[in-house]
C-alpha cells in the first residue's frame, strides 16, 4: 500500500534520507522510532508530500507520490494525519474542524458531514465537545478531535507523527486507547512514538531509524527483547532508563 | 476664528468632503483588495510569483506619492481626481500588502500543513484557513494603512482632484483667509480620520472576544 524504493531527501547538502526500502500493507500497523533528528518525521511528511523525496521513488496505492503528473490535493483524501501539535483550526468549533474537509473536498451536504462528524466524536468520546472551540478542551480532547477529523475523511491510511508527546501524562492513555481501538479496526497506521506499551501491544512491526537510515525492522518481541543493532540497543537502553 | 469663511464657503467644503470621502473610500476597497492578493503572491510556494510581488512592494512604497500621482496623470491623461484615487490604490497596496503578509506569516506553519494534508487546495486552505485568523492579527496595522490613506488623499489636490485640501486652496487663495481655512479643513480630515480610528478600535475588541 506504501512503498519506498530507494529513496533520498536531502535538505541541501544534509541528507536526511538514506536509501530507504520499505513496504507498508493494508491493514499493517507500523511504529517508528529513533533518536531526535533521526528523519522520522521526515519519513512520515513523504507519504503525504509534506515533503517532498529528492530521487528514488514513493507510491501510495500504486500512485508515485513525487509524480508532477500526481494529483496530491486526490492523494491526501485517503491519508489522515495526525500532528504532535494537534493543528486544530482555533476560529472553527469542533464540528466545524471536522466537516471543513469533508464538505469541500469530498463535496458532501453540511447535513451528511454533520452526521458522520458526530459518529466519529462518539468513537473518540466527546461528542459533547461538539460545539466548543479548540481552546476550550484539554490536550487530550485536542487530539481526540484531531484524530475524529482525520477519520472523517474515511481515509485509508492515517499517519500520527508522535500523537502524544505534547500531551500531559495523564491524558496519554485516552489518545493510545482511541488509537488502539482504531488498528483493532483495521486501519493501515503509520506510527511516530516512543510509547512502548502501545507498540508491543498493537504494533505488527517496529521500524528503527537512526541517522535517515533504517537500521532495523523487527516485530516487536523481536525488537523490544532483543535488538541486533547497537544503536537500537543503546537507543533502548536511555529510553527504559531516563 | 473666522467661521464667515465656513458658511460663505459651505458648497465649496462639502463638495471636497464629498470628494475626499470617495475618494478614500474606493482607494481603500480597493488597495485591500490588491493588497491581501499581492501577500499571497509573496509567499505563494512559487519563486516567480514571489519575485512579482517582492518587486512591486520594494518599487512601490520606495517612491514618493506624489510622483506616483503625477505618472499616472501626466502618462494616462487620467482626470485629476481618477488619477489621484487610482495612485493612491497603488500607492496603498503596497503597504496593506506587507501588513497581511506579516499577519499571515504569524500564523502558525501547522495550520496550513493540517489543511493541505486533508486534502484541500492552497487556495482553499489560505482562504479557510490562514486568512480568517490572519486578519485578527492584521486589524491594527490595516487601520494605521487607511488613516494614512485618507490623509495621503489630501495630494490630489495637486493634481487638481476637487477634494477637500484642493477647495482649501482654492478659498484661501480667493478669500487671502489663510490660516483659518485650513483649519476647518483640518477639522473636515478629522470627521473622517476620528471615527475610522474608533471603528478600527472597536472591529479590534471585537475581534479579540470571539476567542
Ligand atoms: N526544513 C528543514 N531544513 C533543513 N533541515 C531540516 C528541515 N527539517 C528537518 N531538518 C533536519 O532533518 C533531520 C531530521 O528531522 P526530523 O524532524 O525528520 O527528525 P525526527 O526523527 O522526527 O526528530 P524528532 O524526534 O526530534 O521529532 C534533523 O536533523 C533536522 O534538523
Ligand atoms: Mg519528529
Amino acid at each position: 500500500m506504501i512503498v519506498f524504493d530507494q529513496v533520498n531527501k536531502f535538505y541541501g547538502n544534509f541528507q536526511v534520507l538514506r536509501n530507504i526500502n520499505l513496504t507498508i500493507n493494508k491493514g499493517e500497523v507500523v511504529v517508528v522510532i529513533g533518536p531526535s533528528g533521526s528523519g522520522k518525521s521526515t519519513l512520515l511528511r513523504c507519504i503525504n508530500h509534506l515533503e517532498s523525496i529528492t530521487d528514488g521513488v514513493l507510491t501510495v496505492n500504486g500512485i508515485s507520490v513525487s509524480d508532477k503528473k500526481t494529483n496530491i490535493n486526490k492523494l491526501r483524501r485517503e491519508i489522515g494525519m495526525v500532528f504532535q501539535h494537534f493543528h486544530l483550526y482555533p476560529h472553527k468549533t469542533v464540528l466545524q474542524n471536522i466537516i471543513l474537509a469533508p464538505m469541500k473536498v469530498l463535496g458532501q451536504t453540511e447535513a451528511q458531514a454533520k452526521e458522520t462528524a458526530l459518529t466519529y466524536l462518539e468513537k473518540v468520546g466527546i461528542s459533547e465537545k461538539a460545539y466548543s472551540y479548540p481552546s476550550q478542551l484539554s490536550g487530550g480532547q485536542q487530539q481526540r478531535v484531531a484524530i475524529a477529523r482525520g477519520l472523517a475523511m474515511s481515509p485509508e491510511i492515517m499517519l500520527f507523527d508522535e500523537p502524544t508527546s505534547a500531551l500531559d501524562p495523564e491524558m496519554i492513555g485516552e489518545v493510545l486507547d482511541v488509537m488502539k481501538a482504531l488498528a483493532n479496526e483495521g486501519m493501515t497506521m503509520v506510527v511516530v512514538t516512543h510509547e512502548m506499551g502501545f507498540a508491543r501491544e498493537v504494533a505488527d512491526r517496529i521500524v528503527f531509524m537512526d541517522q535517515g537510515q533504517i537500521l532495523e525492522e523487527a516485530t516487536p518481541a523481536e525488537f523490544y527483547e532483543n535488538p541486533k543493532e547497537v544503536r537500537a540497543q543503546l537507543f533502548l537502553s536511555r529510553i527504559l532508563n531516563h | 476664528m473666522n467661521f464667515s469663511i465656513l458658511t460663505n464657503n459651505i458648497d465649496m467644503f462639502l463638495e471636497g468632503f464629498k470628494v475626499t470621502l470617495m475618494a478614500s473610500v474606493i482607494a481603500l476597497i480597493a488597495s485591500l483588495l490588491l493588497g491581501a492578493f499581492i501577500a499571497v503572491l509573496r509567499i505563494a510556494p512559487n519563486k516567480l510569483l514571489n519575485w512579482l510581488g517582492t518587486i512591486y512592494v520594494e518599487f512601490i512604497r520606495n517612491i514618493p506619492l506624489l510622483i506616483i500621482m503625477l505618472f499616472v496623470y501626466l502618462v494616462f491623461n487620467f482626470k485629476g481626481l481618477t488619477a489621484g484615487t487610482i495612485a493612491l490604490t497603488i500607492y496603498t497596496t503596497a503597504f496593506i500588502a506587507e501588513a497581511i503578509r506579516a499577519g499571515i506569516l504569524s500564523i502558525s506553519k501547522g495550520q496550513m500543513e493540517a489543511a493541505r494534508s486533508s486534502g484541500l487546495t492552497y487556495g482553499q486552505a489560505m482562504r479557510l484557513i490562514i486568512l480568517p485568523q490572519a486578519i485578527k492579527v492584521v486589524i491594527p496595522p490595516l487601520g494605521n494603512q487607511f488613516i494614512n490613506l485618507v490623509k495621503n488623499s489630501s495630494l490630489v489636490a495637486v493634481i487638481a482632484g476637487g477634494d477637500l485640501m484642493y477647495q482649501a486652496d482654492l478659498i484661501s487663495a480667493r478669500t487671502l483667509v489663510v490660516m483659518d481655512t485650513y483649519i476647518l479643513v483640518a477639522m473636515f480630515y478629522l470627521l473622517l480620520t476620528i471615527p475610522l480610528s474608533l471603528g478600527v478600535g472597536y472591529l479590534e475588541k471585537r475581534l479579540a472576544k470571539s476567542n
